[in-house]
């Protein structure tokens, strides 16, 4: 039991609760409720994006991957850094100016609007569930060791303040809640590296010495090849984080908060600034971990292995940088980061339910706001419940491959269907289904075939697919689908839709023309 | 289809600049950011030697770990610099379009 930890989390539920109680007040209208009343300015929006993507997963799980790897982390550092130049320069101004609260609002712009929009809500649901799923069993397992709460309680904890805040104070809530999360990583993560620098001097050569003397693996830690050795793989985990970034639908929702696309567009500037920043911090932070945690008996079991696992690697540097108090700060700043994370997903699967499904498939588009909101958040209740009792029957299962499907079909449904629907005036209605159901059907058949479920989990000696990542056979299935279903597409509706492409590509160049002539 | 308004968009030589420049900035910024990635990806299967040297004669610090801050610092002074770009040029074009300045 750590008290520091205990009483800085405890602060911290207490801000976000006042948060919610503040924010459900202001919660009226859809636009309230998906998009903070689209008032969120710029920089702040910047740092909840940051946020979204600064999750447990990477400041733990990518500091881990340093600690064990060295340079092979770097593959994750730069693509982490790069999706965000991909949202940048084509798509953040444009999901703007076409949409409303979620990226099927682009989908769905020119093309049919039931289809599509069932299409990709699947996909949307497709990500947001299993990395929920994923962030919720990781945080049980933290909390379990950061407390020493037992599994279920912490479960238990994460899921119903996760229902509160997005079920009363929605977009609005979740969005200050992920704001204050990321400042606090932040700094948390400046304070141990600048902690790190400090006892070297100051000197990176050193540091990268003094890790390369400590480490098992030794100079091999300086070279590319510990874990990743070919190129399939190398060049699924590139396009995963590259164009799966910007297929993560709590991220993209983000872009609906801001009153226009300028201040879309310095949203994705600033976290970009914040994004890349905390990458280039984590090498440091891993680097550190090896030096001062590796061979410390502090930190080890009686076997040798690191207490905790190795995600626990950036959690016991804090304690060798500043004692326990700070080890109690970062411990509440990772649990707090699973809280803003989890948030943001759970709204964003709500609002796939409730605008994309309910609102425009089931009702054509004219639904009542009253309605509308009452399905967003009972779904918002129903994913709380759910996900809690299904991360309690997870409890010590391998929950990486989760957050392998989610960035997967992120990656090969949801970003290749937004992008051709912006770029492409011959896109249909039947490319898009054909092509997304492709990349969602390749991506689901090639994990279970491969080494984690077809080994792992059922036992075979060899896996089908061989290869971990399916993300390249994955969009490779959507774009050919899309183009080969597109272009022989003769119908009247893809005439319609194809006519209707250049009034759609001005609103997405400038905005939204009111006809005042 | 096209409404008035937007076919005079579209004739706009404003409009034609601004998409023709935007199209330009982005996907070039863009290609040069995969492009050096894609280079390291594929320097860390076929020549890992090569990520692994020392950048110096005697030093320490590996060719791989310069290249992987490299690419994050182009990411972000690219950024920067189409900031600006959409500041000072594709927003003054956009209100011509538009008419708001009139």
């Amino acid at each position: 039991m750590n008290i520091n930890a205990i009483i800085m989390f405890f602060l911290f539920v207490s801000i976000t609760l006042v948060i919610t109680v503040w924010a459900s007040k202001r919660t009226k209208t859809r636009s309230d409720f998906y998009a903070a009343g689209k008032s969120i300015g710029g920089m702040q929006n910047g740092l909840a994006i940051a946020g979204d993507f600064m999750s447990a997963a990477t400041f733990l799980g990518v500091t881990a991957l340093v600690y064990s790897t060295g340079m092979d982390a770097m593959l994750f550092i730069i693509g982490g850094t790069l999706g965000w130049a991909v949202i940048l320069l084509l798509v953040a101004e444009r999901l703007r100016n076409l949409g409303q609260y979620t990226f099927s609002d682009v989908v769905a712009f020119r093309l049919e609007r039931k289809p599509v929009r069932t299409m990709s809500a699947i996909g949307s649901l497709a990500v947001a569930i299993p990395y929920l799923l994923a962030q919720m069993v990781g945080a049980g397992a933290l909390i379990q060791i950061l407390f020493g709460l037992p599994y279920e309680v912490a479960v238990v904890l994460v899921g119903v303040l996760m229902t509160l805040y997005v079920m009363f104070g929605g977009m609005l809530a979740t969005t200050w809640i992920q704001t204050i999360k990321a400042v606090l990583l932040l700094v948390g993560g400046t304070i141990i590296g600048f902690g790190v620098m400090s006892m070297m001097n100051f000197n990176f050569s050193d540091l990268l010495t003094a890790a390369v003397n400590e480490h098992p693996k030794g100079s091999a830690i300086m070279a590319p090849g510990v874990m990743f050795t070919d190129t399939i793989t190398i060049i699924s985990i590139g396009l995963a984080f590259v164009f799966g970034t910007a297929g993560l639908p709590h991220v993209l929702m983000r872009f609906f908060t801001v009153p226009n696309a300028r201040q879309a567009r310095r949203s994705v500037a600033y976290a970009i600034g914040f994004i890349g920043y905390f990458q280039s911090l984590i090498f440091i932070i891993g680097m550190g971990a090896i030096v001062y945690v590796t061979n410390n008996p502090e930190f080890l079991n009686t076997d040798g292995n690191l207490i905790g696992g190795t995600n626990m690697s950036a959690i016991h540097l804090s304690k060798v940088i500043g004692g326990d108090l700070f080890l109690g700060f970062i411990s509440a700043v990772a649990f707090a980061t699973i809280l803003a994370v989890v948030s943001g997903l759970t709204l964003s699967a709500a609002a796939a339910v409730s605008h994309d499904l309910y609102a425009n498939v089931i009702r054509h588009g004219n639904s009542d706001r009253d309605t509308e909101l009452k399905i967003s958040r009972i779904t918002t209740l129903v994913i709380g419940l759910s996900t809690m009792a299904l991360a309690i029957l997870l409890e010590g299962e391998n929950v990486a491959v989760l957050a392998l499907i989610a960035l997967a079909i992120a990656a090969s449904v949801n970003f290749p269907v937004m992008f051709l629907s912006m770029y492409w005036s011959k896109f249909t209605t039947r490319g898009a289904l054909a092509g997304g159901y492709a990349g969602l059907g390749t991506a689901l058949g090639l994990v279970v075939l491969g080494p984690t479920i077809w080994v792992t989990l059922f036992g075979f000696e060899k896996a089908i697919f061989p290869y971990l990542y399916p993300t390249l056979f994955a969009m490779l299935a959507n774009l050919v689908c899309s183009f080969l279903f597109s272009v022989t597409d003769r119908s009247d509706r893809a005439q319609r839709e194809s006519e209707s492409f250049d009034a759609q590509w001005i609103q997405s160049e400038i905005g939204p023309v009111q006809e005042e002539l | 289809m096209l409404s008035q308004t937007d076919k005079a968009i579209l004739a706009d030589k404003n409009f034609q600049k601004l998409v023709s420049v935007r199209r330009r900035v982005s996907w070039s910024f863009l290609l040069f950011l995969l492009g050096l990635y894609l280079l390291y990806g594929l320097m860390s299967v076929y020549s890992p030697a090569v990520l692994a040297q020392p950048l110096f004669n005697h030093g320490v610090i590996p060719v791989g770990i310069v290249m992987g801050y490299a690419i994050l610092f182009s990411t972000f002074f690219l950024t920067v610099i189409y900031v600006w770009i959409a500041n000072s040029f594709f927003e003054p074009l956009e209100k011509k379009i538009t008419g708001k300045e009139a």
